[in-house]
């Protein structure tokens, strides 16, 4: 039967795709790969101009802290605008 | 000079308390689940969050092999440990009184003392902690991995008392 | 045979207790845990029984693999009907519990009635103890715990407690566990405080047989590397849920001000990292826990830092408690989080419900529909962190109009409020959303609206839809174990192919609650994580039942078609805003206005959210009002329900 099996099963081949020290924009439609500076405190996504907080969960692991609220917020104020949000 | 052997080291700071070594001790040695059998056991104080993990020191001059009647109890000088022969083991329980660290137990349900063997070498509970809150180190290696934490921590503090310093 | 596992039917009015074994062909059909705990409530209540009286059934569960050699299989289930939703009710917690359940002897506790007075019930190595419990009735929750272990003169026993906002018959108490382990949503801690039922404890030093304990050791060890090897995981294990809570703030995906807004901005405080420094701080480098042999270690540790509770130990807080007690609210201080996150722990109540409640009566009292008369001069305006903290003590206590009010939940206080109040509320099937928002994630939104015990992320998230996975990777996860060649999307943004991801995750969240494992050890928020051919493996070395990847998921498909049974036999209708598979107005009318840029601007279409609510319930064999088609019955086995196995 299928249980005695043996090799790799659909979830560990997969793991074959990851990527080290990237993190991605937090845009969903961008999704740029972002490979800050090592140590950085901030990264600036080169496709959709988002900026984002670094934090370095260690030297090799980069993850977003968060945006850099100003910097954000006036993308999404501008963005409104376009749409005729009021 | 002779080496001591390996030996199991438990840094309880690092212990998340999953008590996975209690599980994965008892199925290795019983082919059963149940933390009871168990040659290792987490200690716990919940309301502080403190978990101490507990097992065999192998001692030197060990107190259950001193006490043992019937001398079912001896040392392994290959793995550095020791080991219960159950043909001459009374059941008496002896060594399960005596022993300061509470780890020869009795299983009430085999009517058989027990404690850690080491795994014959490849400690299970070592294996499976991923966190390595226990180690399975050259015993004389111990005090050295010891040392360099503490001056690690010496070495923090000096810098932080330096930037204190700058501060004021 | 490995699988000799019992189940006690315990009667709190008469004080019987009987003991029964699990047949096999049950196993088979519906394993254990969250699913057999499903057949159960279905077979043992009553159409229509009052939630609140003693005819209201109690299912206490482990999974089926629950103190076997498989990782993590901590999980507890309870189970009974909702006295917030009247429809399923069903919470699961992690810890310690269920598994020193099973060494005493017991997979399956089902629990009737109501006892004269306060109670807990004592299992211990195959006895069932009914005990007297009026001296630790209107204990916290951890002060419950360690007095029973007093009581009992045994330090090793494990509890599962209501805490007082149980004992108040607040409609959305947990079951709790140790420090913070939470069977959070659907007030099943209140079912307990209506029995007068206090607790139930535990102590077992009973084997459980492993099948194949060299196989079952081994395969636990690869099921270990796959799991900490995942990049979530790693971060999980760093910075605990939190971590979640800030990406997702970071792109727009949270509540804020209510439904106001997706972002909570300047959320510098409550970020996962600075969490994480206060657990750094207060207990030092090594400040994560786990529960029974999980190497995730997920939960932190901490002390409250400053204020009244300065000093006081505890665990968490999960992304829940930073999205309900500082997104919502707009009060995004650390502070806040951490001891709103505390008094929840102590008095037993759950965070989500309580913030998004208070964060809806915040947006009402800004809105004029409820005043200071209502609030007994609180000033309830958003970014008020004393007024949170004060909400809470009031809904627990049930003190003053407001605190009584919300305490009996949001479509009662809507009701009681009246007004358009209702219109703000945010909520499906009676139970308050979490803090997610979902108006960027069409899945995610079909997700919430068709969960089983009212909106949820954990019945049938597709959460890895926000990684835009190459499509040929959508397609390896959710064409396995059944085929599946319809669309999928790497969009978010899309509604095609997701009823198909929302049903495929519905049978794997079920899987791993029928087996007893945790979430973050399947296909949740990791990709690559394990799920029915590993489990088929894990199965078969830690129990000896031969069910290949096909068959488990078969089983998923059934329970979670006994969840429908129950929830339409108790009224769920399709469009009833009240009890169906729909969303609040907001969801289709209001657009983002925070995050991403790609975010900003979107709101559901509605059209297409009730196409894919079509489309979701015909991948689960249910005709258009939701209701199952009589052959998609025959095929699961399920035509003669309750047919009374158990």
């Amino acid at each position: 039967m299928t249980i005695e099996k043996e090799g790799l099963s659909t979830a560990e081949s997969l793991r074959k795709t990851r990527t080290h020290g990237k993190f991605r924009c937090h845009n969903p439609t961008c999704m740029e790969r972002i490979q800050p500076e090592k140590g950085k405190k901030t990264a600036k996504c080169p496709t959709c101009g988002m900026e984002y907080r670094v934090h370095w969960v260690n030297p090799q692991l980069p993850r977003i802290r968060g945006p850099v609220w100003e910097v954000n917020r006036k993308l999404a104020e501008t963005k409104l605008k376009e749409m005729g949000v009021k | 000079m002779e080496s001591m052997g390996k030996v199991l080291v438990i840094n309880y700071e690092k212990c998340t308390g999953c008590r996975l070594c209690e599980l994965v001790c008892a199925v290795m040695h019983d082919g059963i689940s149940n933390p009871t059998r168990s040659r290792i056991k987490v200690m716990k104080w919940e309301s502080e969050g403190l978990y101490i993990p507990m097992s065999c020191q192998q001692c030197q001059d060990a107190p259950c092999m001193n006490v043992c009647p019937v001398k079912a109890i001896s040392r392994d000088e290959e793995l550095g440990r020791l080991v219960i022969d159950y043909d001459v083991c009374i059941g008496c329980r002896s060594c399960v009184a005596v022993c300061p660290f509470g780890a020869m137990s009795f299983n009430s349900i085999d009517k058989k003392i027990f404690k850690c063997d080491l795994c014959d070498g490849d400690p299970q509970c070592v294996r499976f902690c991923e966190i390595n809150a226990i180690e399975y180190v050259d015993a004389d290696d111990v005090s050295l991995l010891k040392k360099k934490d503490a001056a690690e921590r010496i070495s923090i503090a000096g810098k932080e008392a330096a930037a204190l310093a700058a501060q004021v | 045979m490995p699988l000799d596992r019992k189940i006690a039917y315990i009667d709190l009015t008469t004080g019987d207790i009987q003991t029964k074994p699990i047949p096999l062909d049950v196993r088979k059909k519906f394993l254990g845990g969250r699913g057999l705990d499903a057949y159960l409530l279905y077979n043992h209540t009553e159409k229509g029984c009052d939630p609140l009286g003693p005819k209201n059934t109690l299912m206490v569960s482990g999974g089926i693999l629950t103190a076997t050699c498989a990782s993590a299989t901590a999980r507890t289930h309870i189970m009974a009907k909702s006295p917030l939703t009247g429809l399923l009710g069903s919470a699961n917690m992690g810890g310690f519990f269920a598994p020193e359940m099973a060494w005493a002897g017991f997979h399956h506790l089902v629990i009737k009635g109501k006892a004269k007075h306060p109670v807990y019930i004592y299992i211990h190595n195959g006895e069932v103890e009914i005990r007297d419990a009026r001296d630790i009735w209107g204990k916290s929750v951890t002060d419950s715990q360690w007095a029973i272990r007093e009581d009992l003169g045994d330090q090793e026993v494990k509890s599962l407690v209501c805490g007082p906002a149980g004992e108040n018959l607040v409609r959305f108490a947990n079951v709790m566990t140790g420090i913070k382990n939470s069977g959070g949503r659907s007030g099943m801690g209140c079912v307990l405080g209506s029995k007068n039922l206090k607790a139930v404890a535990v102590r077992g030093t009973m084997d459980i047989k492993i099948a194949r304990p060299k196989e079952a050791l081994e395969y636990n060890k690869r099921f270990i590397d796959q799991i900490v090897s995942a990049k979530v995981n790693q971060t999980q294990g760093a910075l605990g849920t939190p971590f979640i809570w800030g990406a997702t703030n970071s792109w727009g995906g949270v509540r804020c001000r209510n439904f106001q807004y997706n972002q909570c901005e300047y959320a510098d405080d409550i970020e996962p990292e600075r969490i994480d420094e206060i657990c750094e701080e207060t207990m030092g480098k090594y400040h994560m826990t786990g529960c029974f042999g999980c190497q995730v270690h997920c939960r932190a540790q901490y002390k409250i830092p400053s204020g009244p509770y300065a000093g006081t130990y505890d665990e968490g807080p999960e992304y829940t408690s930073q999205g309900a007690f500082g997104g919502e609210t707009d009060t995004p201080r650390a502070i806040t989080v951490l001891t709103g996150n505390h008094l929840v722990n102590k008095f037993g109540m759950d965070n989500l419900e309580t913030g998004s409640l208070i964060s809806w009566a915040m947006e009402l009292y800004e809105l004029g529909i409820i005043t200071s008369k209502e609030t007994d001069g609180i000033d309830l305006k958003f970014g008020n962190d004393d007024a949170v903290i004060e909400m809470i003590d009031r809904i627990c206590f049930r003190k003053g109009w407001l605190g009584d009010t919300l305490a009996d939940g949001g479509i009662a206080a809507s009701e009681k409020i009246g007004k358009n109040s209702f219109n703000y509320l945010i909520q499906v099937k009676g139970m308050s959303n979490l803090h997610s928002d979902e108006r960027a994630t069409p899945a995610l939104a079909l997700n919430i609206a068709t969960g089983s015990r009212g909106s949820d992320h954990l019945r049938s998230r597709p959460a890895i839809d926000l990684y835009h996975l190459p499509e040929e990777v959508l397609r390896k996860i959710y064409s396995n174990p059944v085929p599946y060649d319809g669309p999928l999307s790497s969009e978010h943004t899309e509604y095609i192919g997701k009823p198909w991801q929302v049903f495929w995750q519905e049978n794997c969240y079920m899987g791993v609650d029928c087996l007893g494992i945790c979430k973050y050890h399947t296909t949740f928020l990791g990709a690559t994580l394990p799920n029915f051919e590993d489990w088929s493996k894990v199965l078969y070395y830690n129990t000896g039942l031969e069910m290949n990847p096909e068959e488990i998921w078969d089983v998923a498909v059934r329970c979670n078609m006994i969840e429908r049974l129950f929830n339409l036999r108790e009224g769920l209708a399709r469009e009833d805003l009240k009890k169906g598979d729909m969303l609040n107005h907001r969801y289709f009318d209001e657009p983002c206005r925070r995050g991403a840029i790609d975010v900003v601007g979107r709101k559901i279409d509605k059209k297409k959210f009730i196409q894919m609510i079509d489309e979701f319930y015909e991948h689960k064999g249910l005709d258009n009002n939701g209701i199952p088609k009589p052959e998609t019955l025959k095929k699961l086995g399920l035509k003669n329900e309750p047919s009374h196995l158990v």
